[in-house]
This record gives structure tokens, C-alpha cells and sequence, in this order.
């Protein structure tokens, strides 16, 4: 999985190392290096070649679009990461309270409808077998 | 809440679906205290519906409980899949907030959002370029087409060479604080400041001190001081012997720091005397 990355990183660095260059080319454009500029921009032909070779390998690659957000905002994309993962974590906290409650009611449930169902609540734990405690 | 509200809802026949659920038959709050149906009684329906209701007994709307291996909110799902290197990663410290600061290298100024300069990716997305569906390398025909003028591009062309401004490391200045609460250069600057300044007036000071200790000795030729007795300039008025001449003499041919000051009056005197010897 690395690997797919480590190229489409590296071809994304040649690209704009090599664009780069050609904008400090054309900053201060000088006669003598118009045949620098013309190989400039047959490399950026060449990487952007490149670049769509790599598409092929991350086509099973699915990217959240909240991420483009981020980043169109100038914002860290790590920081959505940060969000989702605390975002998870919130709402895994608040599941297990649920269930927690949930399995407490369950046995005070038992516990009482036992004091006034006996002998119904006796065929239910035959049925379900003992229950763990919560 | 389908569950709830099928529980709730019980006086009622539960649909089909949720009879394929495994739920039970619809019965009449009452039928409880039916003799529970055995599977040798009850109508042989195939699969294993027929055999949980057999077991359900006098309970319906019974469903077999979730398995135990089944993963819900219960556990910690982000130990489950070994995020706690990630979430430690991004969660234990503070993450920066510009995109300059996710990519360093890469050159112009990033942190702008993308919707100043219509370079933002949600459009690249929305709004896709008319481009063909490959790229093929340009010849010299089309070289042509990207002669420049010679000479620089104007400043607001110049987008490439603006970097985001990057903060000074703190730990220097923490150190640098730490290090030297007293810088130990600027006492030593001040103190040659001072020397030279000392130096450079000293000429001057003595200068001043000579003439007003001149003043004071022109000055008290004349006036009688009370203290030391009749002015050495009168001393030739008031004893008018060759004694007094003498000794007018001498003093004139003394220097005039030499002669009685204020402070050190026995000296002036003494060494008048030796001269008068």
C-alpha cells in the first residue's frame, strides 16, 4: 500500500520541484534561457504523465471530500484526522453509556417482574439461560 | 425503535417481516397463561422459525440475543483496529493549524483559502477542466507559442517567491531566557561606555578644576579669610619688612597648586617654608 504512495509522492515532488524552476525561470526571463524554459516544460508534460500513470494503481482509493474542505481553507489536513478520530471516540463513549443502562435496566427489569412474575419469569430464565450481570 | 414501537404496539399483529425476523405470532395480552406450545403440538413450520417459537414458550416478540462476538459501541473500537498509535499521534499533541505547516516545501503562499484565486480543489472537483484524456509533449511549433519577454515579472506576478512567514523556534528564546537572566555582555559594554565616557571627560574636568581652584586663588588674594588669617597678598601691606617681601616673593614663584588650598592647608604652608629656607 506504501509503495502505491511513496511514487505518487515522489512524481508529485519532481512536479513541483520542476515547476519551481520554471517559475524563477520566468521571474526574471532572460533570451539565453528560452531553451532551459522549453525543456522545463516538456518535463512538466512528462510529470504530469507520470502522475496519471500512477492513477492506475490507487483506483480502490477513496479520499472524504471533507479533507479538500481543509484543505481549500489552507487548514491542516491533519487536523480532520484529529476530528474523526475524536469524533469516534465521543460517540464510542456515548454507545457504551447506553449499553451500559441499557443492561442495568435490563436486570432491575428482571429483578422486579421475578417479584411479581414468579413462576413466568422462571420459564424465562429457562428460555434465556442466566444472564451476566452488567 | 422498531423494536420499541413493536413492543409497544403488541395488541397488534406484527407484519410478516418482522415474523421472518423471529418474531413470534401475534397474541392476545392473555394468551400467556395459554399452555405453552410443545413441538410435538404445535404445526411443524419448517425451518428454524418453528423451533424458536417452540422454544419461546408463553413469551412472543422473543428474539434470540445478540452474539457475544458481535462488536458494538461496548468496546473500545479504536484499541479494536490499533488506532491508538494514530489517535496518540493526532490526539496527544497539539496539531498545527496552517496547510504550510503539513507541507513545508511545497512554494506561494498556501494558507490563502483557495476561493481568493480560484485555485481551490472542491472546484477541480465540481467544475473539471475541457482537457484531452492524455498529455502529449510539445513540439517546436508549439514551443513557440512561450517566448518570453526579457526582464523580471512585475510584483504582483510574483506569487511563487512569497513564503508564509515561519515562526522563530521557541525553545531558543526559552533558553536564551533561561541561560541569561542578566546578559553578561551589556555590563561590560556599559562599563567601557562609561570607562571611555570617564576618559573622554577626565581632560575636560581637569580643565574645569584648574580654573576654578585659579579663581579661587586670584580670588582670595584679596579677601581676608577668617579662619587662616590675614591674606597672603596683604601680607606685604601689613608688614611692610624685608622678611615680607621674602616671603611674597616665594609665594609668587610657587605654582599655584602648590600654594595653601582649603584641604590640605599645612602642605602649602610648609612647603613655603621650606622654600623660604
Amino acid at each position: 500500500m506504501a509503495e502505491k504512495f511513496d511514487s505518487l509522492e515522489e512524481h508529485l515532488e519532481k512536479f513541483v520541484e520542476n515547476i519551481r524552476q520554471l517559475g524563477i525561470i520566468v521571474s526574471d526571463f532572460q533570451p539565453s534561457s528560452q531553451t532551459g524554459l522549453n525543456q522545463k516544460l516538456n518535463f512538466m508534460v512528462t510529470g504530469l504523465q507520470d502522475i496519471d500513470k500512477c492513477r492506475q494503481q490507487l483506483h480502490d482509493i477513496s479520499v472524504p471530500l471533507e479533507v479538500f474542505e481543509y484543505i481549500d481553507q489552507g487548514r491542516n489536513p491533519q487536523l480532520y484526522t484529529k476530528e474523526c478520530l475524536e469524533r469516534a471516540l465521543a460517540k464510542n463513549e456515548q454507545v457504551k453509556g447506553k449499553i451500559d443502562t441499557m443492561k442495568k435496566f435490563k436486570s432491575l427489569l428482571i429483578q422486579e417482574l421475578t417479584k411479581v412474575f414468579p413462576e413466568d419469569m422462571a420459564k424465562y430464565k429457562t428460555i434465556r439461560g442466566e444472564d451476566p450481570p452488567p | 425503535m422498531e423494536n420499541f414501537s413493536a413492543l409497544f404496539g403488541a395488541a397488534e399483529p406484527p407484519p410478516a417481516a418482522a415474523a421472518a425476523l423471529g418474531f413470534g405470532p401475534a397474541k392476545a395480552p392473555g394468551a400467556g397463561a395459554a399452555p405453552p406450545p410443545t413441538a410435538s403440538a404445535a404445526a411443524p413450520p419448517p425451518g428454524e422459525d418453528a423451533a424458536r417459537k417452540a422454544a419461546a414458550g408463553p413469551f412472543y416478540l422473543l428474539r434470540e440475543l445478540p452474539g457475544t462476538t458481535e462488536l458494538t459501541g461496548s468496546t473500545n473500537l479504536i484499541t479494536h483496529y490499533n488506532l491508538e498509535h494514530a489517535y496518540n499521534k493526532f490526539c496527544g499533541k497539539k496539531v498545527k493549524e496552517k496547510l504550510s505547516n503539513f507541507l513545508p516545501d511545497l512554494p506561494g503562499m498556501i494558507d490563502l483559502p483557495g476561493s481568493h484565486d480560484s485555485s481551490s480543489l472542491r472546484s477541480l472537483i465540481e467544475k473539471p477542466p475541457i482537457c484531452g484524456s492524455s498529455f502529449t509533449p510539445l513540439t517546436g511549433a508549439m514551443l513557440t507559442g512561450f517566448r518570453l519577454h526579457a526582464g523580471p515579472l512585475p510584483e504582483q506576478c510574483r506569487l511563487m517567491h512569497i513564503q508564509p512567514p515561519k515562526k522563530k523556534n521557541k525553545h531558543k528564546h526559552k533558553q536564551s531566557r533561561t541561560q541569561d537572566p542578566v546578559p553578561p555582555e551589556t555590563p561590560s559594554d556599559s562599563d567601557h561606555k562609561k570607562k571611555k565616557k570617564k576618559k573622554e571627560e577626565d581632560p575636560e574636568r581637569k580643565r574645569k578644576k584648574k580654573e576654578k581652584k585659579k579663581k579661587k586663588v586670584s580670588g582670595k588674594a584679596g579677601v581676608r579669610c577668617p579662619a587662616h588669617g590675614p591674606p597672603r597678598g596683604s601680607v606685604s601691606g601689613h608688614s611692610q619688612g624685608a622678611a615680607g617681601q621674602q616671603l611674597s616673593q616665594a609665594l609668587s614663584v610657587l605654582p599655584p597648586q602648590n600654594r595653601h588650598s582649603p584641604e590640605h592647608p599645612g602642605v602649602g604652608s610648609s612647603q613655603a617654608s621650606s622654600s623660604l629656607r
